[in-house]
């Protein structure tokens, strides 16, 4: 390898460590903020922490960090973020089923397929199809382009590939719609009747209180809560999928 | 009977009074005021101050009547002889304290100047005094030639203005100054009234002291009066001061040494209340220009800058009061300093601090603030003539939102009490970490990923229909591989060529011409010969044929020589390379 393209690996990866590096900063930052009490300094610097590179642990107390300065709106939606990443994270599951009785708000309803997605992280589901198809078919395709008689078990493996691959997709869509779920961040938030600053208020909704977002106009979200639909702005509402 | 008797109890009671204050009783909680004295026969004293005077110099007709001002009709204007120019008026009422009664009483001054030497009377006339008529008694004024010896001018209120070209709502400091005549005590001055069109007094700005101060170059103790007025109308104005002597102090004479020299101060009883005027001073004010007013301009004009504000905490919880206070300095006057206007803030309730302090109550409304309002004001500034901006800048905030719980008691299916539900302890490290939360499926890149073994695929399925195809066509596959052989060994004829080697020249321009010929046939290259070669080529062609087939054979001849028992002389066929080239073309072009 020429020395300019040893030289160029070496910065970029320099600047890969010098990131994480940060990220640790900002994460040992929110830890000390905590511990001396100062929630809002802890949630900035978790958020910041975040930001740079969501991880599972400090979403999670990113959202402990805004329970306590009282946003239980974002306390909650750190909290799914989290379960989102790891759905094995203890710290978040207790404190979802800690929190959601206090703010007096139910869980989202999860369709099958999105209850089933919940089993693995969303993106092995995504590799275990890919994964599985190519296995299948590389099973199928690879005996005659070598000129071998398909072993027995080579069809087995095609078969289990191709029944795994099924399983997958339909948690893979599971995931994807699952991503349009979210939490109101703001107490007293309106739901409006149309996508607009003057429009009727329909209703307003609790502070972490989960929805699903059908639509996209301007600033403003078409959701659906478990009693009723209607626009929120894009500002009181955060996804799950921080898009 | 017990029933009777509790309808007919109520009889006997007596009906509640309310508390009766006795009428001597009652003058116990009033604060006794010296009681006004109504003089029912008024008198009046009337004097020029001072009696002679010099042709062109002024002089004042003061006439004091024992009466309040209200009550008496003075005419406007007197009666004089023609020689008397009279000047500006004026008139105040004073009391005194005679015993244990208030004793109004009120001045008429009217200046006059006299224009030529003589003896001038302005006779008596009357004045309606409380519905009665008073006779003013005549009075007389010297008027002696301009060139008589100077005589001592009458005694006056001295008037200076901080500022005499100023703007509406300026306010301007003013000093009424009563110097000691000569060789007497310190007067003070009360009552003191400024007049003029167009100006507000500040009565909260009022200062009295005794100073020396200078006056006709001459530096005499004197008593000070100093306020401030504020022009309200714009134009050129004027404004003269007027009050009464009094005496400094209520007791006895004081004298005291000051850097200026001995001062002695009468004391209460001694002085004769004297009803003094000034000169009017003009001023010039002008209009500010408000269309060019900045956003929080509340009419304050001066020259003025603040501390750094002071917020009470800068850490607090939503709806927690927190106080921002301000304070002000100045070159102007502070008084007339009107406080920033209240913003209005989305996320705060503002509340202004009740006069004079300048401040607010900050009451935040939502956690997501991060800084108070800004509070807009502005000044404008007479030296300039501009306007400053002085808005109080945004503090830096920390909103706390309202206090959750961090514990919840919890009971089972069966209401049994179970452990109760608490937040969790922090995590200790950032843990299992992704680039981003948008899940993968819905990532461009990854849907492009998935193309890669769909590629591998493709390129695997068209090399194996390739084999087949090759497989069903030997001849293609040996004219691949003759061309492939062919590029090599021209590749080490060139370099022959340029190393000027003949031997390997001819070498590999034999092995050339037979790789290029064996497809045809076929057979192995090395078991062709020189016919071999020539049967590719049209020898009975052109001239140029002929003569590239003569070439073969040299080459041939050369390559065969090595089978010969005696070694054969070879020629420098390195001449041939053009000949040669042209062969090979030919053939390579028939693969």
């Amino acid at each position: 390898m020429k020395p300019n393209r040893l030289i160029l690996l070496a910065s970029l990866v320099a600047l890969a460590g010098l990131g994480r590096a940060a990220t640790n900063d900002y994460f040992a930052q929110g830890i000390r903020f905590s511990s001396a009490g100062q929630f809002p300094e802890a949630a900035a610097a978790f958020g910041q922490a975040a930001q740079a590179r969501p991880a599972a642990g400090t979403l999670v107390n990113l959202g402990i960090a805004e329970w306590q300065r009282g946003r239980a709106g974002a306390a909650i939606l750190a909290w799914e973020q989290a379960r989102w990443i790891n759905p094995f994270e203890a710290r978040a599951q207790a404190n979802l089923k800690f929190a959601r009785p206090v703010a007096q708000v139910d869980e989202p309803p999860l369709k099958w397929f999105e209850t089933a997605s919940t089993w693995l992280p969303g993106d092995a589901w995504v590799w275990l199809a890919g994964a599985s198809l190519w296995l299948a078919v590389g099973a199928l395709v690879l005996p005659g382009v070598f000129r071998r008689r398909r072993a027995g078990w080579e069809s087995s493996l095609a078969s289990l590939g191709f029944g795994i691959f099924l399983v997958a997709m339909t948690a893979n869509v599971g995931v994807v719609t699952r991503a349009d779920l979210g939490v109101v961040l703001k107490k007293n938030a309106p739901l409006l009747l149309t996508p607009t600053r003057e429009s009727e208020i329909v209703s307003t909704l609790a502070a972490g209180e989960s929805a699903r977002k059908l639509r996209v106009r301007g600033n403003y979200y078409f959701i659906r809560t478990a009693l009723a639909s209607g626009w929120i702005a894009r500002d009181q509402f955060g996804l799950v999928d921080a898009r | 009977m017990v029933l009777l008797w509790l309808l007919l109890e109520p009889a006997g009671l007596r009906a509640q009074v309310s508390f009766q204050i006795a009428p001597g009783m009652a003058g116990q909680f009033q604060v006794p005021q010296p009681p006004v004295e109504v003089i029912q026969a008024a008198t009046a004293a009337v004097s020029f101050d001072p009696p002679v005077v010099r042709a062109g110099e002024t002089a004042f007709y003061r006439v004091t009547i024992a009466a309040a001002e209200s009550a008496i009709q003075w005419p406007d204007p007197i009666d004089a002889p023609p020689e008397l120019k009279l000047g500006a008026a004026a008139h105040g009422q004073s009391a005194q304290v005679f015993g244990t009664q208030y004793r109004p009483a009120t001045t008429f001054l009217q200046e006059i100047r006299a224009t030529a030497a003589g003896h001038y009377t302005i006779s008596n006339f009357t004045v309606s005094v409380n519905r009665q008529q008073l006779l003013i008694p005549a009075a007389s004024l010297d008027v002696t030639d301009t060139n008589a010896a100077p005589l001592p001018a009458a005694r006056r209120l001295h008037l200076e203005l901080s500022a005499t070209n100023i703007f509406v709502g300026q306010p301007v400091r003013v000093r009424v100054l009563l110097p000691a005549a000569e060789g007497k005590t310190v007067d003070g001055v009360r009552d003191v009234q400024f007049n003029g069109a167009g100006f507000m007094t500040d009565k909260t700005a009022m200062r009295m002291s005794i100073t020396s101060v200078e006056v006709n170059d001459q530096i005499r103790p004197g008593f000070i009066f100093e306020s401030a007025v504020t022009p309200m109308a714009a134009g050129p104005l004027s404004l003269s001061a007027q009050g009464f002597t009094a005496p400094p102090f209520s007791v006895g004479p004081i004298s005291i040494t000051s850097a200026g020299g001995p001062i002695t101060l009468g004391g209460a009883g001694q002085v004769t209340p004297v009803f003094l005027v000034s000169d009017a001073v003009a001023l010039n004010v002008r209009p500010v220009p408000l269309e060019k007013s900045p956003a929080g301009f509340t009419g304050t004009i001066g020259k003025f800058y603040y501390d750094p504000p002071r917020l009470s905490t800068n850490r607090m919880r939503v709806g927690e009061p927190v106080s921002l206070k301000v304070v002000f300095h100045g070159d102007g006057e502070l008084t007339r300093l009107v406080p920033p206007a209240t913003p209005r803030a989305r996320d705060w309730q503002i509340i202004a601090d009740p006069p004079p302090a300048i401040g607010f109550t900050l009451i935040p409304q939502s956690d997501e603030t991060t800084h108070t309002p800004a509070i807009p004001f502005s000044y404008f500034d007479p030296e300039t003539a501009k306007f400053v901006d002085l808005t109080i800048p945004p503090q830096r905030v920390t909103v706390v939102g309202e206090s959750l719980p961090l514990q919840l008691a919890a009971a089972d299916d069966e209401l049994k009490t179970a452990a109760p539900l608490k937040l969790s302890s922090l995590a200790p490290a950032p843990g299992k970490a992704v680039t981003s939360l948008k899940p993968l499926q819905l990532r461009g890149w990854f849907i492009g990923l998935q193309l890669l073994p769909v590629l591998g695929f493709l390129a695997l399925w068209r090399w194996d229909r390739r084999r087949r195809f090759l497989e069903a066509h030997p001849d293609l596959v040996r004219r691949l591989q003759a061309r492939r052989a062919l590029r090599r060994v021209k590749r080490r004829w060139q370099q022959a060529v340029v190393a000027r080697d003949a031997a390997s020249f001819v070498r590999h321009a034999a092995d050339a011409m037979r790789i290029a010929v064996s497809p045809h046939l076929p057979a192995d290259p090395q078991a062709l010969v020189c016919a071999d070669v020539l049967a590719q080529l049209d020898e009975a062609g052109s001239d140029r044929n002929r003569r590239l087939a003569q070439t073969v054979r040299m080459i041939f001849a050369v390559t065969d020589a090595r089978f010969a028992v005696t070694p054969q002389a070879q020629a420098d066929l390195l001449v041939l390379r053009a000949e040669v080239a042209d062969v090979l073309q030919q053939l390579e072009e028939k693969l």
